[in-house]
Formats: C-alpha cells, structure tokens, sequence
C-alpha cells in the first residue's frame, strides 16, 4: 500500500511524564508552536520522514486524565476523537507507572490505534522496577516500547512502530478490556445497545461514547445530538444517569475513577515487580534541601536573585551591543544608501527614526528574554519550578494567587516583558491573567534611570530614599490591587485548585533548553515585535506632522501633548512638557528622559554624520569587537551573579553630566510635584512591548484593562500625594 | 484501644511521617475530579511527606508520586490512620 498523505501522530501523556521530550526527540529542529485555534493554550506540531513517508507528530497538552472540564483535556480529548490521528503514542513515565496509566485507561476506551511508550525507563531500572513488556503488550492489546528520551533511547524504535502502526491499524486497535462496577456497567451497555442503532456516530466507538454520556461529558452529548435519532438516545442517557445518582448518590464519578483505578491495579500487578521498600532516591535528597523548613525559602530567594542578576546583567552587554549597532552601522549605511538614491528628507526620517529605530526597540529585548526563557526553561524542566511554587505558595495565597505567580513578580523587577511570558508557568487562566496586570506595578529596571535623574535634580541626599520609596510603593500598591482584584474581579481565582505534582529531578536536554529559548523568543519578534514597531511608527508620525514642524510644541504630538496636560494640573505637572514626555515614555520609560531632554534644553539631534565618512572595513570590525567585548562583559556577569555580594570584576560608574537638565527641571518641578510625577511614572503602563505582551498572552481585551488600570492608580496616586502634600504645606 | 471510629480524621490533621487510608472524598467540582486523576481515590494509602515552609501547604505520596495540597483542601479528604507498626506487644 502506497499512502499519498502523511501520517499523523498525536503525542498524549502527563504533565512531567516526559511527553515534550519524546516530541524533540522524535521531531529535531522541524517543529513550530503556537496556540491551539481560540485558545492560549500551547500548540507544538513537528514533523520527521521515516523510510521516505513524512510523519507530522501533534504534542498535545499534558493532561492527567481525558475529560471536557480544563481547556488542555478538553483539546486532547477532541484532537483524538475528532481529528482521527493515524496513531496515538501515549507516553508514560515508567517510574510513575500507576498514576500514569490512569491516563492510559481513558485513552484505551477511545479505541484509537495506540503505543505505549515507558519513558524514563532508566529511571525506573534504578529504583529496581521491573515491567513485563511482552505481558503488558498482550494485555492492553497494543504495542508497548519502552524509551530513555533524553538520551535518544527507544526513539527510532518508535518511529518504527509508527510507521507499522499507520500502515496496519488493526495491530494496534485495544482490546476493551476495562468493566465498571455492575449497575454503571448495566447502564454503560445498555446505552452502548442503543447508540449501535444510531445511523451517524462519525466514527466514534459506541461504548466511549456510552461512558462519556455517564460522565455527564458536553462533548459526547454534541456527537451524539447530531444524530438524526438522538433525543431518545439522550432521553435514555437522563434516565440511566438519574437511576445511577440514586444508588451512588454524587458518587458517580467516584466509582467511574475506581473502576479504572481498579483496572490500572489490576494491570500493574500482572507487569510490575518493585521492591517492597522503595530506595530513598537523589530527588528526595535534593528535597530535603531545597523545601527545608528552613533553608527552602532563603534558598528560594538566592536563586532567584541568581536568576534576575543573570536576566538583568548578563543580558545587558547584548542589548548595548545591539544598540550601538543599530545606532551606529546600520543607520549610518541605511543613510548612505537612502542618500545615494535621492530619497527625499521625510523618508529617510521615516526609515531611520521611525522603522530602525522601532526595529532596535524590539531586538533590544532579545537577550534578556532568551536569558529569561533559559533559566524558566531551566527551572521547569529540572523539576525545581514545582518546588519553588510549593515554597512560595502561602505567602501568595494572601493575594488569592498560588506559589507560581511568584517568579513572574520578582522578575518584572528585572522588565515587565519577559515577567509577562513567565506567567505561562500559572496553570489557570484567571490566576495567570491576575498576575499579568499586577506585574506593570513592579517597577522595571527602565524606570531607574528616571528616578535617578529626578532625584539628582530635586531630592540631593535623600535621592537613595525616594528611589527606594518607589520601589515600594509599588509592590505595596501590586499587593493591594491583588488583593481587591481577586477579590471582586477573579472571583474564581480565590476558590481556584492548588493541587501540584512534585516531580522527580531530573537534567533537562541541552536541546529541550534551546528550542524552548529559541521558538518563545522567535514568537516574541514576530508577534509582539509587530505591535511595538506600529507604535514607533505612530509616534514618529505624531511628532513630524505637520511635515517640517521646528518646534515639538507644534507639532500633532505637542498638540495631543497640550490637550492631555489639564488632566495632570491636580498631580500638580500639568504642563505639556511633562505630558509630552508621559506619552512618549509609553515606547520605552527611559525615553521620558530623552524626551525631556530634548523639549527642555532643546538638545539638538546628533545624528547623520557625513554618509561618504563611513568606512565598511571599520564598522564591520567594531562590531565583531564589540560583539567580542559583550560576550566577555556577559560572562563576567555571569560569574558575578553566581557570587552575590562579591563583584568579582569592579567596574567605575561613569557619571553622567546632567547639569543642564537638572536646572531645567528645578525650573519645572518642585520636590512635590516632582514626586507626585515620578508615582505617575511609577505606575503607569509601563510601555508598549509590555502592552503587546499582556496582548499576545491575555487578548487585547486584558491588554487594554491593564493600560485602564494602570492609568487610573496611577493618577489617583500622584494626585493624592501632591495635594496631600500641598495640604501638609510641603509643596 | 482506639476504636475504628476514633482514627478517622482529616487528612489535614496527619503529621509528617504519618500515613492514612483514604475513606472518603468530601471535596467538590474541580477540586474533587484533580483529585481523582492525581490517584486520590477510597482505599488508597497516602503518607504526609513534609510540610512547606510557610505551614502550607503539604507535601503527600501517593502511588509513589509526590504531591503538594493545601490544608484547606485536604481537609475535605477523610482518612483512616495508619498505626506505624506499634503493635509490639504482640
């Protein structure tokens, strides 16, 4: 038989069972995730060629049983019974064995050509497990192989065993051998009789769909209704069902469970032999340490400053090195280029400080999100995340959040940006959306060098206080919104499931690590990078119309600028200087700085030098040199960041000369007003790429609550301190 | 002598090192169906492995894997006490 299609493969199993890894092993470099359609939850399809015939492998959501009930069972359970997968490879964690075949009882009554595949055998070898393959095999009726993913064990068998699968189904078609408790099992065949008679079932086995009415599943109720005969079908599915409540009362589930708890008991006692005792192994050693009464939180808290010195610090000779060659090469040959064409003045404006530098505003955020991406990646994988969470959880209950919102909150102290991917780690949509609007009030690293530059003008020795300050009226004011969001937005937050698996340690892959830095940050250019270069756009476009505008003031941004200003008089800066450089701090907050600057003192552009002066030769060696140099500066903060306390390679501040600046906003500010604007700054949206986040994660609909909400604190904040320190007298 | 009556107790009540039984499952909606997929179903032993720092939640072993609940969800969960072999005077 020669196939003209491709054939496709549905990988299902528990979360940690090592399903993603089975995927990389199996796929390589061929696969791509994005979202399941309508959904935020993740989608990852790969494909690889086996004797000549492409296999496209679908890596469906870890779930640990098959139901309509979490979005993630909801997908699998339809992919399989909808899309009619030519094979099912069901992974599971050999180590694991009981609790994972729960999964694999459910996904034996689909009736769907299947293999087994006994991950992490390894691991299960060393704790003196022994599973009867052959015994297992014949059983359940379909292929059973068993697999070290992470070291490429088992994997070409496996392919094998697809392709044999896909050419011969009926190889790999279970045997029902799973019975439930005599009156369900009445009720299950008597429905299974009476959905035989059913014209249309598209496919689906009768007796799946006889248990899944039992449970009350919304999906098995659609199939069936489209039936031309349905309603008495369903009217017999009522009747059993309401029989089956008087005699288990509630308990219907319950006994549903037993039954295929009972038949997964009964299956590992023919193919497992353990040791009576099982051996205390390296993971539970390792978590004495790590969840210790006393050293879990502290040690907790160093990883994460780990953690957020390498984002912050390790990332950031990149992000410079980015920089000067955006600023530097690329803009002076673009310039070169434009000039050599005759273009005329408001394109080449167009192009240079419109599109490259909107371009240099998104890969600026590259490193520190690949380094995020790494070390989540890292934490997850290795199984620590799970017990970060179970450390972390009850100083986040207060907040109506579990232990995982944690990590994502520390982070947007680093930048809101990669905090906001972080909160993919949340599993329940409302807690992960919560989490994603209070991570704006944690002031970002873009911030400081607004405060530091207010503080030197207007506060002198007590600049160090304010700056502090702010850092905690921000999480004070995160705490707070928390706490009332939960508790009259997210309802469902508060009465949300923690129930958390904590799985064995384990070495994550080099390539597991890789792809899931590489295809997250990938997915940040193309998706959020699009919206934060539309914003850039717009607002070049803002600040150069009418064309050939002089002053700012007269331009369509000055004039939004002054129409804005009144709105900011009760924060006491409601000039349209101050509102001018709000608005364009939107882009990035360090740009509130830049903008003031320019509208203040006037600092005329320093750009475009003479394009004939510049010389390839020298440009393409400055930036491999300063590419040289952002790697050794990155591995010395690397080495810094894993030595707290002790800065290994000492380095000079250079001080910046803000003279000039400084006595423009002593001219503009006082103390007073000056706090109530760096509040503002504080706590309003903290820019657009923190915006396009929250969008790609949540939908536009939360992205926009977010920039609502972080509006509206942050002017009753800075209105609140200016005129209650206009009423103390300060101002 | 405690009689059968006196060792149920919730699951929230066990202290590290201890081990139950599971008699019944008082906890509803998502809650109760996680807790039948994670393996918590009557009969079944579960041990209290240890508990977080902050005094919740709880670490638990069930069918050998390991799992966190907080005390206000195992509450819900009824087991029987398991006596740690103390019956040397046997």
């Amino acid at each position: 038989m020669t196939r003209s299609r491709p054939i496709r493969v549905a990988l299902a199993g528990n979360p940690n069972a090592g399903k993603s890894t089975v995927f990389n092993a199996l796929t390589g470099a061929h696969q791509h995730v994005g979202n399941w359609p309508g959904k935020t939850v993740e989608k990852k399809e790969g494909f690889f060629t086996h004797r000549g015939l492409k296999v496209e492998v679908v890596d469906l959501p870890g779930t640990y049983s098959l139901s309509a009930y979490s979005p993630e069972e909801r997908i699998a359970q339809a992919f399989i019974t909808e899309e009619h997968p030519d094979v099912v490879v069901n992974v599971v964690d050999a180590s694991n064995l009981e609790r994972n075949l729960y999964l694999t009882a459910q996904l034996l009554e689909i009736g769907a050509p299947m293999i087994i595949v006994l991950n992490v055998f390894d691991v299960a070898e060393q704790l003196g497990y022994r599973i009867d393959i052959e015994r297992f095999a014949r059983l359940v009726g379909v292929p059973v192989l068993k697999a070290v993913a992470s070291k490429g064990v088992g994997i070409d068998a496996l392919r094998e065993a697809i392709f044999q699968i896909a050419e011969t189904p009926e190889s790999a078609i279970p045997a029902p051998t799973l019975h439930y408790d005599h009156e369900i099992e009445r009720a299950v065949r008597q429905l299974t009789d009476a959905l035989a008679d059913l014209p249309d079932l598209q496919g689906y086995r009768p007796r799946w769909l006889a248990v899944k009415l039992i449970e009350g599943d919304a999906q098995a109720r659609r199939v069936v209704s489209q039936s031309p005969q349905a309603a008495a079908v369903l009217a017999l599915a009522d009747r059993l069902l309401d029989k089956l409540h008087r005699v288990y009362g509630e308990d219907v589930d319950i006994a549903l469970a037993d039954a295929r708890y009972g038949f997964v008991r009964g299956l590992t006692r023919q193919v497992l032999t353990r040791p009576q005792q099982p051996p205390r192994t390296f993971s539970d050693r390792i978590d004495q340490i790590v969840t210790h009464r006393w050293l879990g939180i502290p040690l907790f808290l160093f990883l994460m400053y780990v953690v957020f010195n390498l984002v912050q610090n390790v990332a950031a000779p990149f992000m410079d090195w980015i920089d000067a060659l955006i600023s530097g090469p690329v803009t002076g040959w673009t310039l070169v280029g434009l000039h050599a064409l005759h273009a005329p003045g408001w394109l080449v404006s167009l192009v240079v400080d419109g599109a490259i530098a909107g371009v240099g505003s998104v890969l600026v955020f590259v490193p520190s999100l690949m380094v995020m991406f790494f070390a989540l990646a890292f934490m997850e994988d290795s199984g620590y995340l799970a017990r970060a969470a179970f450390v972390m959880d009850k100083a986040m209950a207060f907040l109506g959040l579990n232990g995982r919102a944690f990590i994502p909150m520390i982070l947007g102290f680093g930048c809101n940006v990669p905090a906001v991917y972080a909160t993919r780690t949340i599993e329940h949509r409302s807690a992960r959306i919560l989490t994603g609007l209070l991570i704006p009030f944690m002031s970002c690293s873009a911030r400081l060098p607004v405060y530091v530059v207010f503080g030197m003008a207007l506060f002198g020795s007590r600049a160090g206080l304010v700056v502090w300050g702010l850092y905690v009226v921000g999480v004070v004011v995160a705490a707070l919104a928390g706490w009332a969001l939960a508790r009259w937005a997210f309802p469902d937050v508060r009465k949300s499931v923690f129930v958390l698996e904590l799985p064995r340690y384990r070495w994550p892959t080099p390539r597991g690590l890789w792809l899931h830095t590489w295809e997250h940050t990938e997915e940040f250019v193309r998706k959020a990078g699009t919206v934060i270069l539309g914003i850039a756009l717009l607002l070049w476009l803002l600040l150069n119309m009418p064309w050939g505008v002089q002053n700012p003031a007269d331009s369509y941004f000055g004039k939004v600028s002054q129409a804005v200003a009144p709105l900011f008089r009760p924060a006491g800066f409601g000039t349209w200087q101050a509102a001018g450089s709000l608005i364009s701090g939107f882009v990035a907050k360090e740009v509130v700085i830049s903008t003031m600057s320019q509208i203040y003192i006037g600092e005329e552009e320093a750009r475009q030098p003479t394009p004939a002066s510049r010389d390839p030769w020298a440009d393409a060696r400055d930036t491999l040199v300063g590419l040289g140099q952002a790697s050794l500066d990155a591995g010395k903060a690397f080495l810094d960041a894993l030595t707290p306390g002790i800065s290994l390679f000492p380095h000079a501040e250079d001080t910046s000369n803000q003279t000039a600046l400084s006595r423009a906003l002593r001219g503009a500010f006082t103390p007073l007003s000056a706090l109530a604007f760096l509040v503002y700054v504080l706590l309003y949206t903290p820019c657009v790429a923190t915006v396009a986040a929250q969008a790609q994660e949540y939908g536009w609909r939360w992205a926009v609550v977010s920039v609502g909400l972080g509006l509206s604190v942050a002017w009753a904040l800075a209105t609140g301190v200016f005129q209650i320190g206009r009423l103390l007298g300060v101002g | 002598m405690a009689t059968l009556e006196n060792k149920r107790l919730p699951l929230s009540q066990l202290a590290p090192g201890q081990e139950g039984v599971i008699v019944a499952i008082r906890s509803h909606g998502p809650l109760r169906r996680r807790l039948l997929e994670m393996g918590l179903v009557r009969g079944e032993p579960i041990f209290v492995e240890r508990v977080a720092p902050l005094g919740d939640p709880v670490e638990y072993v069930v069918k050998g894997s390991h799992l966190s609940l907080r005390r206000r969800d195992a509450a819900d969960i009824i087991v029987e006490l398991n006596e740690p072999e103390a019956a040397h005077d046997a």
